[in-house]
This record gives structure tokens, C-alpha cells and sequence, in this order.
């Protein structure tokens, strides 16, 4: 395959002028970019063994191919390291593959973000945040991966808001939202291993995503305690009842009490799914399905999500603080679900 | 700072070829076929826009089919079905 990168190429005649011409083309999230010369394109491709014209994903939707020139360009401009290329690489294949779905959450009034978890070895190596501040600035891995990915999506594939992304409201995980587990401080089986991975893997998670949804409870020294403050505050959350997949990040002390008693991740998202249904007379009574409440209403249950496997539960967050967050998914499961993909590493 | 070249972050997406059938010059005698997308209400929709053909416009019948969600397109068996079964058909979104 060849090795000589296709893309067109503009002059400039110094750094701030590259940076203004890239907004004045609109190539940006609103925020300044790297400018894409070659050699920090050719960085990045070389940093992940990727030839320039490997095609990475094909939106059907558009009939665009996402190639490895285009998405090494995109995450110089988002100021990634060449390191983080795999990572980028890897969810780029994630929001690619058929089952993610790309053109419901990529276009949606909902507005979702690609939510990302970063899984294995490599998250300690690259310094992905899982720690203090999961969800804020001030990591880089963190804000130029997404950040990298979001790119591709409005450059390459298209998705401008107020064109073919139609989002509503949109939300702040639109300019990066990507965490990694917690898995040094985790008792339990980390996210990408519960899917199929081998523990010294690394991985990345992206699943369409609203905004995280923090819940307190400084009170209960208990599993069901606190987590059922969490289903009370879960049970109407997002599409109640489009049954959309939900990631539930708990934070370092929900996570030491409930793992003290014992519980695993199944016995989270059992409890979860059991305690998050709603009676079928409720969603009526608050517009959420249709028709006047009938006989059998107040009995009749609709979980939250179609199966307790749909609840990804993840080790993250700060140490400190009885705080931990839900993220409810877009739309429903059947339009779109969470893609777990290997961070490959080409080189060895 | 000597000037230097930047590499442009788009693509243009492929060119299809896309043709249009010639839309029929009256509704009398011809079969519709009605595609759902799942939202609320697109069905009833649907219908409503179905009867209409049929009583106001004299089209032979209508009939619908259900999209698996409202953000794929029509399957493949809503295509074959359309192909064999009908002459005209409306796709609408529901909300």
C-alpha cells in the first residue's frame, strides 16, 4: 500500500495563520487545533503501523470511508500524542461497526456524545484519568482522544451541528468524554474482560451517551442502601422507555462499600434492574406511553433496559466523596449499542 | 517562522448514482405501500395518508410495513416486498 499521504494541502505562512485558517474552514470544535503538517501526520500513522490509505471504517449512511490519513490528521489537530493514535484508532472502529450504529446517534435530536472507557494496560501506560475529576478537564489523553474522534466525525464523516448533526441540546461530552476504569483500585472483573477480553488487553468502550447523571448518597453504609438511591433517581432518566443501555460509574467510596458486602458487578446490575422498573400506570400517568391507565396498569412492570447485561458498571472516580454517576444511552438498545473494540498494537 | 503546508481534515463523500422512477400522472388503480419508522404515531399517520389514497384518490389499496427502528433504513425484505407489491410508495417520520 502506498505510503504518500492524498490529502490536500493549503499553504501558510506561520502558526497563527494555520490555526485561523482552520477555523475559517470550520475544521474545528470551536476550540484552536494543532495544525496537521505531514510530519506530525506521518508521527501519528507511524506511531500506530498504519498505512495512510488503510480503511479504518465505512459509513454507509454517507458512503464515506474513514482512512487512517484522515483520522491521523484529525488527532494531530486535537492535539494527541503519536501514542494515542491505537486508542483513537480503536473507537473510530467502534463507532464504525454495525452494531454502534453510526448514523442514529451520530445525527439524532438526542444529541448523544460517543461516551468512551478505556480498558487494560494501556490506560496506566498513556495516563487516562480514572481517578479525581473523572468526567473534568486537565488529563490530556482524556480531552485530545475524544476530542480526536468528535473531529473525524464533523471532518470526515460529516456530522456539522445544524446539518447532519441535529442534536437538540447536544451536551459538553460532545467536545471529549472519555474516561478509563479504575482497575488497580477495582475488586471486581474490569469492564473489558466481563466482554470477552483477556485482563491484559486494552480496549475501548464507546457507547452513545447523554451527559453523566451524579447521584449522593452520604448516608447509607449499605449496597442496597445506596444503590437505592441511585434506581430512585435512575428509574425516570433518560428515554425511559426507549430501554437504552446505561453505564453506572461508581466512584471510590460507593465502590469499597458495596464490594465490602461482597457484591459483584452481576449483583449490581441485578439490583439495578430490578429496582429501576416502572409500572406501566406511572409511564402513562407522566406522557411517557400513550392511552388512559387501565386494568392491570398499577401491576404491570417496564424495565429500564431490556436485560441487566445492558448496564455497564464501571470502577472510576475520585477516592473521596459518597458520589457516583449514571449515564443513561441513546435511544434504545435495538437502534444502537455499546462496541467494545481491541487497541491493537500493530508494531508487535 | 518560514511558511509551511497544513493537510486538509475532509473528504468529499462517494457520488452515487441515484435515479428516480417517473412518478405515475394519477393514483387510480395503484397499489401503496406505507413505510413505518417505529416512532409514536407514524403509523396512525401512515394510515390516515393511506385511506386518503384509496377513497380520495382511487389507488387499489395500501399497506405498511415496520421499520426495525427509525434510525436504519427499510430492511431488506421491506425492499424485495415493495419491489414485487406495490407502485407508489410514502415513508414518513412520526413525531
Amino acid at each position: 500500500m502506498t505510503t504518500s499521504l492524498t490529502s490536500t494541502r493549503h499553504a501558510v505562512t506561520d502558526l497563527a495563520q494555520a490555526m485561523e485558517l482552520c477555523f475559517e474552514k470550520g475544521w474545528t470544535d470551536g476550540l484552536p487545533v494543532v495544525p496537521p503538517t505531514e510530519a506530525a501526520v506521518r508521527d501519528m500513522l507511524e506511531a500506530a503501523e498504519l498505512a495512510p490509505g488503510e480503511e479504518l471504517a465505512f459509513i454507509t449512511n454517507r458512503q464515506v470511508a474513514v482512512t487512517a490519513e484522515k483520522v491521523a490528521i484529525n488527532a494531530v489537530m486535537a492535539g494527541c500524542r503519536p501514542a494515542f493514535m491505537p486508542v483513537v484508532v480503536a473507537a473510530i472502529e467502534g463507532i464504525g461497526d454495525p452494531r454502534w450504529a453510526y448514523h442514529g446517534p451520530g445525527t439524532s435530536t438526542a444529541g448523544a456524545a460517543v461516551l468512551m472507557i478505556v480498558n487494560g494496560p494501556i490506560a496506566r501506560e498513556l495516563d487516562f484519568n480514572c481517578g479525581d475529576n473523572l468526567f473534568g478537564p486537565g488529563w490530556r489523553a482524556n480531552a485530545t482522544v475524544g476530542r480526536a474522534v468528535r473531529l473525524v466525525m464533523r471532518n470526515v464523516i460529516g456530522s456539522r451541528p445544524g446539518t447532519l448533526d441535529r442534536g437538540t441540546l447536544g451536551h459538553p461530552g460532545k467536545l471529549s468524554y472519555v474516561i478509563a476504569e479504575n482497575e488497580l483500585d477495582s475488586p471486581w472483573t474490569p469492564l473489558h474482560v466481563e466482554r470477552g477480553f483477556r485482563a491484559e488487553q486494552s480496549t475501548v468502550t464507546v457507547m452513545a451517551a447523554e451527559a453523566p447523571h451524579q447521584f449522593y448518597n452520604q448516608l447509607s453504609s449499605t449496597a442496597a442502601g445506596l444503590l437505592t438511591t441511585c434506581c430512585d433517581d435512575m428509574r425516570i432518566s433518560g428515554n425511559v422507555v426507549g430501554q437504552s443501555q446505561y453505564a453506572l460509574v461508581l466512584a471510590g467510596e460507593h465502590m469499597r462499600t458495596i464490594s465490602a458486602e461482597g457484591w459483584s458487578k452481576a449483583d449490581v446490575r441485578s439490583f439495578v434492574f430490578e429496582h429501576t422498573q416502572n409500572t406501566v400506570a406511572h409511564l402513562k400517568r407522566t406522557e411517557r406511553l400513550a392511552g388512559p391507565v387501565e386494568a392491570g396498569d398499577e401491576r404491570a412492570r417496564r424495565p429500564l433496559v431490556a436485560s441487566p447485561a445492558d448496564i455497564l458498571v464501571v470502577a472510576a472516580g475520585g477516592r473521596a466523596g459518597a458520589f457516583s454517576a449514571y449515564i443513561p444511552g441513546w435511544g434504545s438498545r435495538k437502534a444502537s449499542e455499546a462496541v467494545t473494540t481491541l487497541i491493537k498494537d500493530r508494531r508487535a | 517562522m518560514a511558511g509551511f503546508e497544513i493537510l486538509d481534515p475532509t473528504v468529499e463523500p462517494r457520488l452515487q448514482p441515484l435515479t428516480y422512477v417517473a412518478r405515475p400522472e394519477s393514483l387510480k388503480g395503484r397499489r401503496i405501500g406505507l413505510v413505518e419508522n417505529t416512532k409514536f404515531n407514524s403509523d396512525r399517520l401512515l394510515r390516515k395518508i393511506g385511506d386518503i389514497l384509496v377513497h380520495e384518490y382511487g389507488a387499489a389499496e395500501a399497506r405498511m410495513w415496520r421499520k426495525r427502528n427509525s434510525s436504519v433504513p427499510a430492511h431488506d425484505e421491506i425492499i424485495d416486498e415493495a419491489k414485487r407489491g406495490v407502485d407508489v410508495v410514502v415513508a414518513g417520520i412520526g413525531d
